[in-house]
């Protein structure tokens, strides 16, 4: 039969093209998306100056979790992953990445790497992963449009009245500027990144201490969740952030809002893509004026058994030199190395030294239900958030969050 | 003649009975085949995951019946199947009123009726992913278009974000899907209406019954097949919806929007309980089943007379 023959002959080809990019040396590596441009150009970079490529796969952020595991589960995971830092106990704990102790520690510069990420790279005394990106959340105001409502431009504010007064101003200039933005849509991610520093800040929490009681309601969570309702309610917000479920988290851009909270690599984002957007960055204040931050990023993990890790070993190193680390720097990823910190920032945006002094207030949640609590656009923060800003009752949306968390955290124990 | 006729050892035919059914088997056999790998197999795999405690990564352990006892205490399971019921009827109703009265509408010679049956037909063809988002972006507050026009015509506040309270999220989403899925109902009428002899409608006509009593005594009972297969179409696929929350709402203002398939998804690919998530699909396995028998059953399908 012709047609099987012409088939067969298909497939040994598809095969020896499969076998030849294999022996071309390719890493497979995947990232979420939302970081910004910072890992797109260094791998950029890398692959202009190496031999081997690195061939890297964007995957939705709030999926990334769930596909990186399918993938392992059915034999086809990427070499590597950029890994929200947040999630590494879990693959390690799982035993699905590669051990790095012995080559880490070797790193002469080990010493200086981000320590909160290494802390949660290491599982049972084992690295299992390493800092790749930092960032951290932090204000930003858009400094035309300040002008334009007759405030300062150059001075950021420090309370939430101040935020909501200045909003108003800006809302005022036209009908399609507004004065503050935030994805409420049951963003998870978004929220616990960008509104929970406001309580932070005032000594509050979501969780206690040993991650086992949810501790959501609290004065200092009403206090916040006032401040956003009061500005929804006041029409300072644009409509389309009640059902915003991340996509238009960087709305900043359009140069139609006045304030929003965002992140490290949004201040790469805005300085490198819309040079036409003046903007101040400061740290964000709680409901009580004192500043607090997250402290975000992901950790580089090698799935275990991968036939690439030294190609992947390779790039990593690549990333910690002083040539890496300044290209990602320059798109928002703040240094994960202590040690050329403040050379890698010399010629950047002064903008990004606000990032790094977050660092100094931050905090990082650590749970092993991450996904389930808070990630998860279905998960008890990412409705609580919608609830209680959005909804019409706000006393029923602290009820139900407290309890479907609490619940979660029992049915793990 | 029907497959089962020619399959039949007829008087005529003088071959050995055992013969005859032994080449029914091979017949058969291609088809039991796909059946039984893609079907049987894989639902037998799924009880075996339904007895574990399945995690998507790591070591599963044996636990008996325990994620069907969980499920009966599962508030936010009873709230899916709440939900998908509510779904289900309301968007069931709302197909067939449209489909019928377009399925009687193209069925009649007239002019142009081939653009009417293709126009209507072609929102079926788009995937309903695609339709979803061009949807989303259709409803959008800032850029979309469905609110400037309702605004001009006085119906909604200009600003008002349809997507951010249930009810008129909910009516977007209904409205897409209808629009989506109408023609093939009316494509499934359509047919069913065709096969209807023109002399049984002149023969009522002539023994002096109305427009509305041929339709009523004449049309839908020899309609009752082809509704048949289209409500069961039209209800199994609203039971199994997904896309078209996960893509257009992510399971809606405050996860009022959870089909069961959704909370299926978040169990099994989320929260990792892939055992968990078995043992809901073979209870929404079940439920479908009895539904179609019990639609079957209202519909009198199988009976010659009714």
């Amino acid at each position: 039969m012709k047609i099987s023959k012409l088939l067969a002959a298909a497939s040994l080809v598809t095969f020896c093209f499969a076998a030849g990019a294999a022996q071309a040396e390719t890493l497979q590596m995947w990232v979420r998306s939302g970081i910004g441009a910072s890992f797109t150009k260094l791998v950029e970079a890398y692959n202009g100056s190496h031999d081997d490529k690195i061939q890297m796969t964007e995957v939705p952020f709030s999926e990334l979790v769930q596909k990186y595991a399918t993938a392992i589960a059915g034999g086809q995971a990427p070499d590597a992953l950029s890994l929200d830092l947040i999630y590494n106990p879990a693959f390690a704990a799982a035993d699905q990445l590669e051990d790095l102790t012995d080559w880490a520690k070797a790193l002469p510069y080990f010493a200086s790497l981000s320590p909160s990420h290494v802390k949660l790279g290491t599982f049972e005394d084992k690295i299992y992963g390493l800092p790749l990106s930092v960032e951290t959340s932090v204000f930003a105001w858009n400094k035309d449009l300040y002008k334009k409502a007759g405030l300062d431009p150059d001075k950021a504010p420090t309370t939430w009245e101040e935020i909501s007064a200045n909003a108003a101003k800006i809302r005022a200039i036209s009908d399609d500027t507004y004065g503050f933005y935030f994805s409420g849509g049951g963003c998870g991610g978004c929220m616990i990144f960008t509104f929970t520093p406001l309580t932070w800040g005032a000594g509050a929490d979501i969780l206690s201490e040993d991650g086992k009681t949810a501790t959501i309601d609290t004065p200092q969570m009403r206090k916040a969740i006032g401040y956003y309702r009061d500005m929804v309610k006041a029409g300072v917000v644009p409509p389309g952030a009640a059902s915003d479920t991340g996509t238009n988290f960087l709305s900043i851009t359009n140069g139609k809002i006045g304030q929003q909270n965002l992140g490290a690599f949004a201040i790469g984002t805005l300085v490198t893509e819309h040079p036409d957007i003046h903007f101040g960055v400061s740290l964000i204040p709680s409901v009580d004026g004192k500043t607090s931050s997250f402290a975000g990023g992901d950790n580089f993990v090698i799935t275990k058994g991968s036939p690439r890790a030294a190609i992947a070993k390779n790039f990593l190193e690549y990333a910690y030199s002083l040539e890496g680390q300044k290209v990602m720097a320059k798109y928002g990823s703040l240094p994960t190395r202590s040690d050329i910190a403040a050379e890698v920032l010399k010629d950047l945006d002064p903008r990004m030294q606000v990032g790094v002094d977050a660092i100094a207030v931050a905090k990082t949640p650590y749970t092993l239900q991450f996904n389930d609590l808070i990630n998860s656009a279905n998960g008890p923060w990412a409705s609580f958030t919608n609830a209680a800003i959005f909804g019409d009752d706000v006393d029923g949306a602290f009820a139900t969050a407290q309890e479907e968390m609490q619940g979660i955290i029992d049915n793990a124990q | 003649m029907t497959l089962a006729d020619s399959l039949s050892p007829s008087p005529r035919r003088h071959r050995p009975k055992r013969r005859s059914q032994w080449k029914g088997v091979l017949y058969i056999a291609p088809a039991m085949a796909l059946v039984i790998v893609f079907f049987i197999l894989p639902v037998l795999f799924t009880f075996w995951m339904s007895l574990h405690k399945w995690p998507l990564i790591g070591a599963s352990s044996f636990i008996g019946l325990r994620n069907y006892v969980r499920m009966f205490s599962d508030t936010r399971f009873y709230s899916a199947l709440g939900f998908t019921a509510y779904y289900t009827v309301i968007i069931t109703i709302a197909i067939f009123a449209l489909a019928f009265p377009l399925a009687i509408f193209v069925e009649r010679q007239r002019r142009m009726v081939g653009v009417y049956r293709t126009a209507i037909f072609m929102p079926v063809v788009v995937g309903l992913a695609s339709a979803s988002l061009l949807w989303v972006w259709f409803g959008n507050v800032d850029s979309g278009f469905l609110n400037p026009l309702l605004a001009w015509l006085g119906l909604v506040d200009p600003k008002s974000n349809f997507f951010a309270s249930f009810d008129s999220a909910f009516v977007v989403i209904c409205v897409m899907v209808v629009w989506k899925v109408a023609g093939f109902t009316m494509i499934i009428l359509l047919t069913g209406l065709q096969a209807i002899p023109t002399e049984l409608g002149e023969a009522a006509r002539i023994d002096g019954a109305n427009r509305w009593k041929r339709f009523i005594y004449v049309t839908l009972p020899l309609m009752r097949k082809t509704m048949a297969l289209s409500l069961i179409l039209s209800v199994t696929g609203s039971i199994l919806a997904f896309d078209q929350f996960y893509i257009m709402t992510a399971g809606g203002p405050q996860n009022k929007m959870i089909t069961v398939v959704y909370y299926i998804f978040n169990q099994s690919f989320v929260s990792f309980n892939l055992g968990y998530g078995a043992a809901m699909s073979l209870v929404l396995l079940a439920i479908l089943v009895l539904i179609s028998i019990f639609q079957l059953w209202l519909l009198r399908v199988g009976e010659d007379r009714p």
